[in-house]
């Protein structure tokens, strides 16, 4: 157990820094010195509080989007819809705040949105198991193309029923501050969201791995037959899998409309759902080190960002960066599988020679 | 009408060279899950090889190319090294966005005027192309079209009726049995994905200078998984593949056309856009018996 930690640290370490380079090589295309390039943002990253705390900003709906691919992933489900859950949850955080916000205190408005997300995200999310477990549709079909059509009710809504007081961009009108997410460090971005993240990593730990529930998914996902024989109902657990999947991700929607945006634009956090899955993966499903990779994505896309107000250096490193090292560490579970192989061909050896 | 139905079979061009692909593939195992990513390198590929050298024969070679390249890194991590499909795909397909918008960067900077090219022009079929109606829908298109329906009835022959069709069928059935015929499994699999990678990489280009004579990195916007689902409806056979195809172009050119006249009042737009995908999840949903591959999806391991 100890020897598949050591591995497991060490090759996605490995994997992380292989990621980095390879994307540092591709700045020597536009004759930036990679080495300048990323001692240069590492400095800016830490000598300033504000943009340090922002890792953490962009760290929180990856935790959701993580968790929700994770979630399933865990009863052997693929739900690579995330993205689609993430924006029906920040239209109905939008549409929900912007409503409420003159009706009822500030802090009520919070906790109904957020509510409303749930459900909504939920269903959405749901709707996938459901046909998966009712008329045996393939879920990773189903959960990619509506993130097609969430996309498309989202744009319809910003054009039509949310868009501006002006009507003049595809946004929403901006939330007044009552319905903001509290800041937790004054003078920087970092509100509540993240701390609701956090719990939310250790609760589906938690949920996971000290409840029935949990147990039952995990059963239904090692090995979906046996568990059906032992009295598991799968096709039930494929909708309520879905349906906390679908959650989790509507709730990075609400945390990235109340929490940052302040408001609805159209096409914004385009890559969620992508990172999230990336992320699942680097932390080889485990809700807790979800909270680890999220951060280290954070810090991609922070680190990217201000390598992009550097002069000439496109934002698109961002993409690129997070590409290489989710390619990386997939290349890492090879290279797990070949250590513990090896490990356990040589305990073999060793207790033949006796 | 004419339109239409003309726009259709465009639409459904680089969709069915995208199904063909994934038919091939899957019907060894092998689920093409970064045909997204193929198709915006081919895209990309296609529009710098074309723009570059003034030639669309070059930009299509190197959309090949292009697509070859991200199909052996898929193929290599699935294959050889026993990855899972859906995660790899997923993997490189973002690697494969952050390549093009920065690589076009490279290339190009950043121009005031978005660049473009002149499409690939249509190739009117002397004589046939005279006949009212079926002529102006069918014998008045590019070059491309024509290639894959000839392809496509080509591919079914390859698949049904060759002893090569039979391996590839045998790979994503029976492994086993193949890898005691003598046949490397393994390599039959890494084949057909590069040859998926090569046809992918074609209907990348489609799109770039097939058809629109430029570049963004939202060109192909979810078309690649369109191509994956019509594999699956088409229930991983050429002829389904056409069907779904038709079916898939016609959505597209009615989305064309919906939003060149402007919105309407009860339909809007978005839902012509969406059109496709609500399209695949009902006839997912409606589609009782699929003869799926049976090791669709699952590494080969040899047995010692």
């Amino acid at each position: 157990m100890q020897a598949k930690l050591r591995d497991l640290l060490i090759t996605n370490i490995l994997a992380i820094v292989l990621g980095l380079v390879a994307s540092g090589l591709m700045l020597l295309f536009l004759g930036k010195n990679p080495l300048s390039a990323y001692s240069v943002l590492i400095t800016s990253v830490v000598r300033d509080g504000y943009t340090f705390a922002d890792i953490f900003v962009k760290a929180t709906p990856l935790m959701f989007t993580a968790l929700a691919f994770a979630f399933t992933y865990k009863a052997n489900l693929y739900n690579i819809g995330a993205q689609g859950q993430f924006y029906i949850g920040a239209v109905i955080a939008a549409a929900g705040s912007l409503l409420l916000q003159n009706i009822l205190p500030g802090w009520l408005v919070l906790i109904i949105t957020l509510l409303l997300t749930i459900v909504g995200g939920g269903l959405w999310g749901a709707f996938i198991g459901f046909v998966k477990a009712r008329y045996n549709s393939n879920e990773f079909l189903v959960s990619m193309m509506s993130t097609y059509v969430a996309l498309a009710i989202m744009n319809y809504l910003l054009r039509t029923f949310l868009i501006e007081g002006k009507a003049e961009y595809p946004q929403t009108d901006a939330l007044a501050a009552s319905v903001w997410l509290p800041r937790i460090i004054p003078g920087t971005r970092l509100h509540i969201g993240f701390v609701l993240a956090v719990l939310a990593c250790v609760g589906v730990w938690v949920l996971l791995y000290k409840t029935t529930l949990g147990y039952r998914i995990r059963a239904v996902g090692y090995n979906a037959g046996a568990a059906e024989m032992s009295g598991i109902n799968a096709k039930k657990l494929y909708i309520l899998a879905f349906f906390i999947s679908g959650a989790l991700a509507g709730v990075a929607g609400f945390t990235e409309v109340n929490g940052v945006q302040h408001m609805l634009v159209q096409g914004f956090n385009p890559d969620l759902g992508a990172a999230g899955i990336g992320i699942a993966i680097l932390a080889n499903g485990n809700p807790i080190g979800i909270i680890f990779a999220a951060i280290l994505f954070g810090a991609l896309k922070v680190g990217g960002t201000i390598m992009g107000q550097m002069s000439g250096i496109p934002s698109s490193i961002i993409e690129l960066m997070q590409g290489f090292v989710m390619v990386f560490v997939i290349l890492s579970y090879f290279v797990r599988t070949w250590l513990e192989n090896n490990r356990e061909k040589r305990k073999l050896q060793k207790a033949v020679a006796k | 009408m004419i339109y239409l139905l003309s726009a259709t079979i465009m639409m459904g061009t680089p969709l069915l060279f995208g199904a063909l692909a994934e038919v091939i593939a899957e019907r060894t195992g092998m689920m093409v899950t970064a045909i997204e990513g193929i198709f915006l390198m081919g895209a990309w590929a296609g529009f710098v090889g074309g723009y570059l050298s003034g030639s669309l024969t070059v930009g299509f070679l190197a959309a090949m190319l292009a697509g070859l390249l991200v199909a052996g890194l898929y193929g290599w991590i699935c294959i050889y090294l026993k990855q899972h499909q859906v995660v790899t795909g997923v993997a490189i397909n973002l690697l494969v966005v952050g390549l093009c918008s920065f690589l076009y960067r490279v290339i190009f900077g950043v121009p005031i005027t978005p660049l473009t090219i002149n499409p690939l022009a249509t190739i009117p079929i002397p004589l046939l192309s005279e006949i009212p109606l079926i002529g102006q829908i069918l014998f008045n298109q590019n070059i491309l079209t024509y290639i894959i329906y000839v392809l496509a009835p080509l591919s079914y022959f390859m698949l049904y009726k060759t002893s090569i069709g039979l391996t590839i069928r045998s790979a994503g059935e029976n492994p086993e049995a193949v890898d005691v015929a003598g046949i490397n499994v393994l390599r039959v699999r890494f084949l057909t994905v590069l040859l998926a990678g090569v046809m992918g990489g074609v209907a990348g280009a489609f799109y770039s200078i097939g058809f629109l004579g430029m570049f963004t990195t939202n060109i192909i916007g979810g078309r690649g998984w369109i191509a994956f689902a019509i594999c699956f409806l088409g229930n991983w056979n050429p002829k389904g593949a056409v069907i779904g195809t038709l079916a898939f172009g016609f959505a597209e050119a009615i989305a064309i056309y919906m939003q060149s006249i402007g919105n309407s009042a009860f339909f809007p737009n978005e839902l012509f856009i969406a059109l496709p995908y609500i399209m695949t999840i009902v006839l997912t949903i409606s589609r009782k018996s699929f003869s799926v591959p049976a090791k669709l999806g699952v590494p080969y391991v040899k047995e010692n």
